[in-house]
């Protein structure tokens, strides 16, 4: 029996050795302080590319498409937007709006950027249902304690995000009511990044206007006027028409010049270890 | 019967031992999110990439021991979305010189290790820890596990690297000796339009205006010259609106949102740019 016991002692022993060298043995293909992967590596990012099949969104016919439309939507390349905007624009039937809403409570505290997604394409529907969640949803209490980094609330920096992604939709609307509650939110919200992007999307919406931007400064929080006015980077804009915005910017508001950069008193620099790597990354 | 039982022990063992070699970190090890899945799905377990990445970002083993060093291609891991990161920062911008802010060349050169106009050698660590998204210290830059727990916003692609970006930026000012504030390297705050404790100032300057390659320039006055936060700022735009078409969408909408947050939040003289389109999608 001792005996039986002792062998059993040794082949459990030599199993954890096994798993333990496991790591070691794989990586022993890789130079000696490289990291090592426990599965087969893959072919080159151009060739998984090459699978890729484009424009072809899966069907949005009923609540049960939700899932798997979010996650082509997610994957989806930049010249597949409108693909799912027209998708969405068929589908907006009220089972695919709850079906979103429903993914937005789902994972809006588990996954940030499918969160987003939710929302996003929640905001290109305009569809009643989805503004009705949008104004409850930009509405709900912001989280007063949690984890700190330098003086900011992250899980409430989190729902403020989601709320100003909402507040897109709204303002995507444009239409009376969704208009009053974006004004709403521009002057009374708690959170400045709902506020400024609430001035971002309205303006957006209505074209830039001058009309838009005189509405507006009724609205806007005197210390925060300047947001009417912030430059935006359109998507595929040039540099001259993004200079000559910029250099308005700075005329209208020369205060927002920084004062020059300091220097340090010179001190010594600490002798680091030279690290002199030039290899160039493998060909995608 | 007795081999068979004695298996099973070994294979329960084995397990075990496997789950302790993973257990030291306390980051969340369970999940990656979407935008991390869905740029991992466009490359895959491309072993020729990480084994050039480990390099270029001076990173050691011995740090990175039970965060997926010995498993590069487990993407809930947070070593594999160290190289995740890495990846878009490296192949996932347009460059285009009259509509980037800044090139690759410029982005690359920043996080990377290797010494040059750029900042002295630096290497990449990680830590746990919550009180930090990154932190840049004597030449180590080190990132912590609100970039890696997939229930934090910032635990995305876009806003990994661009603390790259950040912390490699503070490495820069080291080099060229210049002052940003007593506050972990930024200005105490709130303060003007900054709502944080850490706060930067924004420089204007327009696109076309650094070539590419030439982020690291600077005349000693305000008209040319980055804070860390811009410079995170303006390469999460870059990624948003100026990224190759095979770029993921949740890729680019989360650094949109990380990028337009910031830019509202951290600057003195803010608000810094927003970033593209209004649309909801």
């Amino acid at each position: 029996m001792k005996s039986q016991q002792v062998r059993s002692v040794v082949m459990l022993s030599v199993g954890a050795l096994a798993v333990a060298l496991l790591p070691g043995c794989q990586s022993a293909q890789f130079p000696k302080d490289a990291p090592g992967a426990k599965t087969v590596g893959g072919p080159s990012p151009s060739e998984i590319l090459k699978q890729y099949k484009q424009h072809s969104p899966p069907p949005l016919i009923s609540g049960e498409d939700v899932p798997r439309f979010l996650d082509w939507a997610g994957a989806s390349h930049v010249d597949e937007r409108e693909d799912a905007r027209k998708v969405i624009a068929a589908a907006g039937n009220k089972d695919v709006v709850q079906a979103l809403i429903k993914e937005v409570e789902r994972v809006k505290t588990l996954d940030h950027p499918r969160a987003l997604l939710a929302l996003a394409l929640l905001g290109e529907t305009r569809s009643p249902a989805a503004q009705s969640f949008f104004v409850e949803f930009a509405r709900r209490p912001l989280p007063t304690d949690g984890t700190i980094i330098e003086g900011e609330i992250i899980e409430q920096t989190r729902a403020a995000q989601l709320q100003a992604k909402a507040v897109d939709g709204l303002a995507y609307a444009n239409n009376e009511n969704s208009n009053k509650v974006v004004t709403e939110i521009i002057a009374n919200h708690p959170s400045k990044i709902v506020r400024a992007e609430a001035i971002n999307a309205y303006l957006w919406n209505h074209g830039d206007s001058d009309e838009a931007r005189k509405l507006l400064s009724q609205y806007v929080r005197k210390d925060e006027l300047i947001l009417i006015d912030r430059v935006r980077r359109t998507t595929g804009e040039t540099a001259e028409s993004f200079n000559r915005k910029l250099d308005d910017f700075l005329k209208q508001h020369p205060d927002v010049v920084p004062p020059p950069p300091e220097k340090l008193d010179a001190v010594p620099k600490p002798a680091y270890q030279r690290r002199a790597f030039d290899v160039k990354p493998p060909i995608f | 019967m007795k081999i068979i039982r004695k298996l099973i022990a070994v294979v329960i063992v084995s397990g075990m031992l496997g789950i302790a070699i993973d257990a030291n970190a306390v980051c969340n090890q369970a999940a990656a999110s979407q935008a991390d899945r869905d740029l991992w799905n466009t490359h895959g377990c491309w072993q020729q990439f990480f084994l050039w990445q480990y390099q270029a970002y001076g990173l050691n083993g011995n740090e990175w021991s039970g965060r997926g060093w010995n498993d590069a291609c487990n993407n809930v891991l947070e070593y594999p979305k160290h190289w995740n990161g890495s990846y878009l920062m490296t192949y996932g911008l347009l460059d285009n010189n009259d509509q980037s802010f800044h090139g690759t060349a410029d982005y690359r050169a920043t996080a990377e290790a290797a010494s040059s106009n750029f900042h002295n050698s630096i290497h990449d660590t990680i830590a746990d820890g919550t009180a930090n998204f990154g932190s840049y210290s004597g030449g180590t830059v080190t990132t912590f596990c609100p970039l890696y727990d997939p229930t934090w916003q910032n635990s995305n692609p876009g806003s990994r690297s661009g603390d790259f970006q950040h912390e490699g930026w503070h490495a820069w000012m080291e080099k060229y000796n210049w002052n940003n504030g007593s506050v972990g390297g930024h200005r105490p705050g709130p303060s003007g339009a900054c709502t944080i404790n850490g706060c930067d100032y924004f420089y204007f300057h327009g696109i076309s205006k650094y070539v590419f390659g030439a982020m690291w320039e600077n005349d000693g006055t305000a008209n040319r010259f980055h804070s860390p936060n811009q410079v995170q700022v303006e390469y999460l735009c870059d990624v948003a609106d100026q990224s190759k078409s095979w770029v993921p969408a949740s890729v680019r909408l989360a650094a949109k949102t990380d990028a337009d947050t910031r830019a509202v939040q951290r600057f003195i003289n803010g608000p810094g740019y927003a970033c593209g389109s209004a649309r909801p999608w």
